[in-house]
């Protein structure tokens, strides 16, 4: 082991830098720390006035600046922020869970299983689903209410899983079919020679194998009820249902609620965990993005 | 069809009819399609000593069937008998045993008959496997259970009796392993201070050693009288049900075999059941005597009649009239009748019966089918074998029919409701009772008329402009940032890739809304710009100032997402191309060149295409950031904003202005563009190219 | 166990024609049975057939005497070795090995020897509690074979497991296996399309060729006496020269008539009823003499030289450009472009009918 690296020797594999490249790679760390900058800025301003006890309803710059937690107290006291943050969890969680059940069995039967219209069902849907549907959304309210009728209980909130969970349920099938394309059929064929049944197949050997997919759509799919506005907005009614999205924008939607910082501290209270998931799992997620599509 | 002069069995091979008056039947209707002037009488005369066999036989069949009916009258006779002769306590093998010699009386009995018909064939060979295997799926199960009675006194004594000094032996067996393991350890943690293994390894060394210790002495405990009895005991338990099963299963499978080699014969000529029962799903088959089976489709037959039909005919709606309400859409109705909700009843009336008409179908099908499989001489599945085959290949389609339904009304239903609503009047004038106008929206939307059609043009100039520009911005600042970030010589790879992926990691709402505040007036970025230029600059007032900003958010939004794409495609490109390069000369611009972004373009090509996709229908950031406005009412109307793309112009239409009808066929025309241009995304990925789909 | 097929076929579902059919094959017990053919030939599928992975259109498959046609893989008391090893990656060795074991409830102690037992035979005790990715594909396929090992199979499947292997391996492989087969005292079948593998560990070698079997019996009897001109163009390494002629007043004569060979009296006798109809005579590489001769003789021109040291491959061309393939002791010297002249054993001829392409003699 070569501990102290000798002075003079040119150790690197890379040839020695020329002028122009030392110009060059300059103007590289210039231009990248630039875009951090332009990263940066608006962000950290999400976070200053988050803090800013100076400030009432609007944000402004400049001024005076005064540390405090005022705007998050208001978010918990004033507000019902815990219980959208709890709204959101809930729907998130029975999202994920929803999803995987759906997505596990049919991704398994499309990927090991050769069945009529097998090809054309999926590729139909994944492409009717590119249609926006604000038109038919009615047809939703409508099938809440036939629903309910004939299950009591199912509440709004269970419905918007239900149509987060149901309108993934191609891509997914997609994506996972696609991982366990390249596991080898001969594992199954093992398996079943060792005593697995149809079923066991599936939960002893392929699921153990395609977890690493799975938890990234589980992910995935918890990570979109925090991130969707549209939906909720539509489809729950009350308040007290609201998820994050929907109620941090009644914070900054009308003049008469209008209190800017509290959304930023909102903003920065939602961000936070998702920022830190993202940044602990970005490999994962953007294979599991990339093979949605390149791989398949 | 015809009765033919032979039959044929599952497998395809011919076989010679054995009941003669079919046989007669089958050769005097291949003599008339031979000589098809030839007159009946004439051609059954020629057939004399074949009518008078068919006559023969036929009695003697019937002498057959009296025999039979006597023959299994008499089997409760019979198993007084064979009581005696049983000695076995077990409920079960006492019913083996009964029934493998009744089988082998019945083996006998139509082993007698066998010329007569196949029928009896079948049932004499079926009965002789019978009483062959019967026996000794007995005498595996006395055997185990015997073994099972002395495993579990053994294992009653070994519980009385002192075990503490085998707990003792095997405790410090424990003890030993443990230290064994430390010592290990030690040794591990030595080598790796020492710098001889590294720190993955040793992890690994260390986890295994873990591994192997428990193993170890999980194996050793197992030792243990009480525990290997006890285990014993469980696994004798277990072999006492599986290979019970397992024979009853082969013995199932070996009688199917037979059936499929084994044809039948039937009077019958046209399929006749199938057409009968078609009305009702599971009647023929339990008419074709697969009575397990029929249970199924009878459940298929009280949905469609409890609940599909029914509902179809207006029973049970929330509101509306089921199918009818489709035609009327509620006109001349209460106040509390609203069009759409009629309309939408209609759509699900309609999946209901689609539903229904498939279950019909499958059942038409399947008893047809099997009738056609019968008269050419095919034994129709049994229950053992309709379940084997249900669950070989039925299992895709349990797998994936709650999906189905669900994606049926989550995702169908909404865009069927929307199709349907383009073609309607429904406007704030007609909220509650809108009708059927046919083309009427497409027209007013191509000829630009109209308040809803005045601004489509303009609005989609400005979608496109937008999606091109916003798309293209993302795009080449995240290919730009992923090209410097990873050249060789640049440190701090990983600062970079966490900064760059936070504006994709921040939700995007809040971040708009953000931006959004900022460029408010007064706001922060208002004031920036203000000192700057020294003009007041209100952005959201301003049509271009909105539109400029809007891009360069969308720039900085979406490089994120393409900037990690590039990284990791960036990072698979195999190194031995850049030596190459380099060895053919290549400066490292002209490697950028021509291998990073040709590679780069062409693994993220499909994705891209999901950018552009994905832009065009951005909704979020437009209605958040300034919702759709400004406003200029000369050029847009009163519902658009000089921002807005078609999508958040489609939501103020529908959801703000409640121009559903003409909101709803700006949206199919948009999704027409939509799906052409998704599906040359997905025909341009690799797996859709390979045909692997 | 001795395996026996009558008249197997499969059909495979939305398929015209049986993949294969009307097979008839007895492996005695403790028969190391290779099925070679080239690849598409249906031998992958008569051995799943086998296995239980696919189901049985027509005829009976008995082991022991016991009929298996609807008896389930795992109920077969069968072992297979993949090509891939289908090692499941997310259980260590020793997991991989128990699997089958736990998977029918076998009691933990018996599950815990057996394995220590196959992994001690195989020499793999240092990684049994590594995962199948931390470990080579040598050790990997050791791990598959152990796996087989553990069940106490009466019957070895082997579907390629060698394919994978680079060339030295898989030659110390070989030798390992066949080691093992013997200490075991199965039945084998194994699957290749590699007649080298086939010669070298089979007792019995089975060829199949577009869904039928063309020979059965030993690799001598392969070597020596090949059936049909297939199977005379498959053995052997180099393959089998193979000359088209006729039979004239009993002699043999090259279509091109630059040659003619009078075959043994025996052979003669066998090539009667063949006077005047076509023919094809075949000879192995080694079975041609240097030297003139009055008789069957030869005079070629050397175009290729390949030295394997105690022997050498000459590539030879007829005058008028017909190959032949010819091996001599490697002391001999030999240099391209050469003519030499060559005559053939008599003892060492091979002759098909054309027509039917069986052998004759």
């Amino acid at each position: 082991m070569i501990k102290q690296k000798k002075k003079g020797l040119y150790l690197s594999d890379r040839p020695p830098l020329t002028p122009l490249k030392t110009i060059l790679l300059a103007i590289s760390y210039i231009l990248l720390f630039a875009y951090v900058f332009v990263i940066l800025w608006p962000l950290a301003q999400i976070v200053l006035s988050s803090f800013n006890g100076s400030q009432s309803q609007y944000i402004r710059i400049g001024g005076t600046y005064q540390f405090s937690f005022k705007h998050f107290k208001f978010l918990f006291e004033e507000k019902p922020f815990l219980k959208w943050v709890i709204n959101t969890i809930v729907i998130a969680v029975a999202t994920a869970l929803l999803t995987l059940l759906f997505v596990s069995f049919t991704g398994y039967a499309y990927s090991r299983y050769r069945f009529k219209g097998r090809k054309a069902s999926l590729m139909a849907i994944m492409l009717i689903q590119t249609i926006p549907t604000f038109v038919g959304i009615a047809a939703f309210y409508t099938l809440h209410s036939i629903i309910s009728a004939a299950i009591p209980g199912f509440s709004r909130q269970m419905f918007l899983v239900l149509i987060y969970a149901g309108g993934g349920i191609a891509s997914n099938t997609f994506i996972l079919k696609g991982y366990i394309d390249s596991i080898s059929t001969e594992l199954d064929d093992a398996a079943r020679i060792d005593g697995c049944g149809n079923f066991q197949v599936y939960r002893l050997i392929i699921m153990p194998i395609v977890r690493p997919m799975l938890a990234i759509i589980a992910l995935w799919s918890f990570i979109g009820p925090f991130l969707d506005y549209m939906l909720p907005s539509i489809i729950l009614g009350d308040p007290e249902q609201y998820t994050l999205a929907t109620g941090l924008y009644t914070l900054i939607n009308d003049s008469r609620n209008m209190h800017q910082p509290a959304f930023a501290a909102g903003g920065l209270l939602t961000a936070l965990p998702i920022v830190i998931l993202f940044i602990a799992l970005q490999k994962q997620l953007v294979s599991g993005l990339a093979s949605g599509a390149v791989k398949g | 069809m015809r009765y033919g002069t032979t039959i044929v069995d599952d497998i395809g091979n011919e076989h010679p009819r054995r009941n003669l008056s079919l046989a007669l039947k089958g050769e005097i209707e291949k003599r008339q399609k031979a000589e098809p002037n030839k007159d009946v009488a004439r051609i059954k005369s020629e057939f004399e000593s074949l009518t008078k066999s068919a006559n023969d036989y036929d009695k003697s069949l019937a002498d057959v069937r009296r025999e039979e009916k006597a023959f299994l009258a008499k089997a409760p006779e019979r198993k007084i008998g064979f009581e005696k002769t049983v000695t076995d306590r077990d409920a079960k093998i006492r019913k083996w045993c009964f029934e493998a010699m009744e089988s082998a009386a019945r083996a006998e009995f139509y082993g007698q008959h066998i010329e007569l018909s196949y029928d009896y064939e079948l049932l004499a060979r079926q009965h002789r496997m019978i009483a062959e295997q019967l026996p000794d799926i007995a005498s595996v199960r006395r055997k185990t259970l015997n073994e099972l009675e002395e495993v579990t006194a053994e294992l009653e004594r070994a519980k009385q009796e002192d075990q503490s000094q085998a707990k003792a032996e095997f405790q410090q067996y424990r003890q030993d392993r443990l230290d064994q393991r430390k010592e290990e350890k030690a040794n591990l943690k030595k080598l790796y201070k020492e710098g001889q293994i590294s720190s993955k390894a040793f992890e690994n060394e260390k986890r295994q050693r873990d591994l192997a210790a428990s193993e170890d002495i999980r194996a050793k405990k197992q030792l243990l009288p009480v525990e290997m009895l006890s285990d014993r005991k469980r696994y004798l338990k277990h072999r006492l049900r599986h290979d019970e099963k397992q024979a009853i299963t082969v013995l199932h499978s070996d009688i199917a075999d037979l059936r499929r080699k084994t044809p039948i014969e039937i009077s019958k000529r046209f399929p006749w059941v199938s057409y009968l029962t078609i009305s009702v799903p599971g009647l023929g088959q339990l008419m074709l005597g697969q009575s397990v089976k029929s249970i199924f489709f009878f459940i298929g037959t009280l949905y469609a009649y409890l609940i599909a039909i029914p509902y179809a005919l207006g029973r049970g709606n929330y509101r509306g009239q089921g199918i009818f309400g489709l035609i009327s859409l509620a006109k001349g109705g209460s106040r509390l009748d609203r069009s759409d909700i009629f309309m939408i009843e209609g759509v699900i009336a309609i999946i209901l019966l689609v539903i229904a008409f498939l279950i019909f179908y499958q059942s038409f099908r399947d008893v047809h089918k099997n009738e056609k499989r019968m008269i050419k001489g095919i034994r129709i599945n049994n229950w053992f074998e309709t379940r084997t085959v249900a669950k070989r290949s039925g299992f895709p389609y349990f797998a994936s029919a709650p999906s189905a339904l669900v994606t049926l009304f989550i995702v169908l239903l909404p865009i069927a409701v929307t199709v349907l609503i383009s073609f309607t009047n429904y406007d704030p004038k007609h909220q509650s009772k809108f009708s059927w106008i046919g083309l009427a929206n497409y027209k007013q939307i191509f000829l630009g008329e109209g308040i809803a059609g005045k601004p489509f043009w303009l609005i989609t100039g400005w979608t496109v402009i937008w999606t091109l520009f916003a798309t293209s911005l993302a795009i080449f600042i995240g290919f730009v940032l992923a090209l410097l970030v990873n050249q060789d010589r640049i440190y701090g790879k990983r600062f970079f890739r966490t900064i760059y992926l936070l504006p994709w990691a921040v939700p995007a709402f809040i971040t708009i809304m953000f931006f959004s505040i900022m460029f408010s007036p007064d706001g922060p970025l208002t004031n920036l710009l203000h000192q700057l230029t020294g003009q007041i600059i209100n952005i959201k007032d301003s049509p271009w100032g909105t539109r400029i900003v809007l891009i360069l958010l969308q720039g900085w939004l979406g490089s994120s997402y393409v900037f990690l794409l590039c990284t990791g495609i960036l990072q698979s490109i195999p190194k031995d191309l850049y030596e190459a390069a380099n060895i053919d000369g290549a400066t490292g611009f002209q490697q950028t060149r021509h291998i990073t972004i040709p590679i780069l373009l062409f693994q993220t090509a499909p994705l891209m295409i999901g950018q552009y996709t994905f832009n065009f229908n951005n909704f979020s950031i437009i209605y958040l950031f300034n919702g759709g406005g400004p406003f200029e009412p000369s050029k847009y109307g009163n519902t658009a904003g000089s921002s807005d793309l078609l999508i958040s112009y489609i939501y103020k239409l529908t959801i703000q202005k409640q121009f559903q009808g003409i909101g709803a066929a700006i949206t199919m025309i948009v999704s027409l563009v939509l799906i052409f241009i998704t599906w040359i995304g997905f025909s341009r990925s690799k797996s859709f190219r390979e045909e692997k789909l | 166990m001795k395996i026996q097929l009558n008249n197997i076929g499969k059909k495979y579902e939305g398929r015209e024609n049986f993949t294969i059919r009307n097979i008839d094959l007895e492996i005695d017990d403790k028969d190391f049975c290779v099925i070679l053919g080239p690849s598409g030939c249906g031998k992958s599928t008569l051995l799943r057939m086998i296995a239980g992975l696919t189901s049985i259109t027509e005829g009976d498959l008995f082991f022991g005497g016991k009929r298996m046609n609807s008896v389930e893989p795992k109920d077969r008391d069968i072992a297979m070795v993949f090509q891939s090893y289908a090692l499941y990656p997310h259980m260590t060795v020793y997991e991989n090995m128990a699997f089958s074991l736990k998977m029918r409830k076998e009691r933990k102690s018996v599950i815990h020897e057996r394995v220590l037992e196959a992994a001690e035979l195989l020499q793999i005790t240092e990684y049994l509690y590594s995962k199948p990715s931390e470990i080579s594909g040598g050790q990997r396929q050791r791990v598959a074979l152990g796996r087989a090992i553990v069940r106490k199979a009466d019957v070895f499947l082997m579907d390629e497991p060698l394919s994978n292997l680079d060339a030295k391996l898989r030659e110390h492989m070989r030798v390992e296996l066949v080691r093992l087969h013997q200490s075991l005292e199965t039945t084998s079948i194994y699957v290749t399309h590699d007649q080298t593998e086939a010669m070298t560990m089979a007792t019995k070698i089975v060829l199949l060729d577009q869904g039928k079997i063309q020979q059965v019996g030993s690799p001598t009897l392969f070597y020596e006496k090949p059936a049909n001109l297939f199977v005379a163009g498959f053995i052997g390494s180099p393959t089998m020269n193979i000359f088209r002629g006729k039979i004239k007043h009993g002699h043999f004569l090259s279509s091109e008539e630059d040659f003619v060979i009078e075959p043994k009296a025996k052979d003669r006798e066998l090539l009667k009823p063949f006077e005047g109809k076509k023919v094809a005579m075949g000879i192995r590489s080694e079975r041609f003499i240097a030297g003139k001769a009055d008789k069957n003789a030869i005079n070629v021109k050397v175009d290729v030289i390949e030295m394997l040291g105690k022997e050498q491959l000459l590539y030879c061309q007829f005058p008028n450009g017909k190959e032949c393939v010819i091996s001599e002791p490697g002391y001999f010297e030999y240099a391209v472009n050469e003519e030499h002249n060559f005559h053939l054993d008599i003892e060492g001829l091979h002759f098909f009918d054309e027509e039917t392409t069986e052998r004759i003699n």
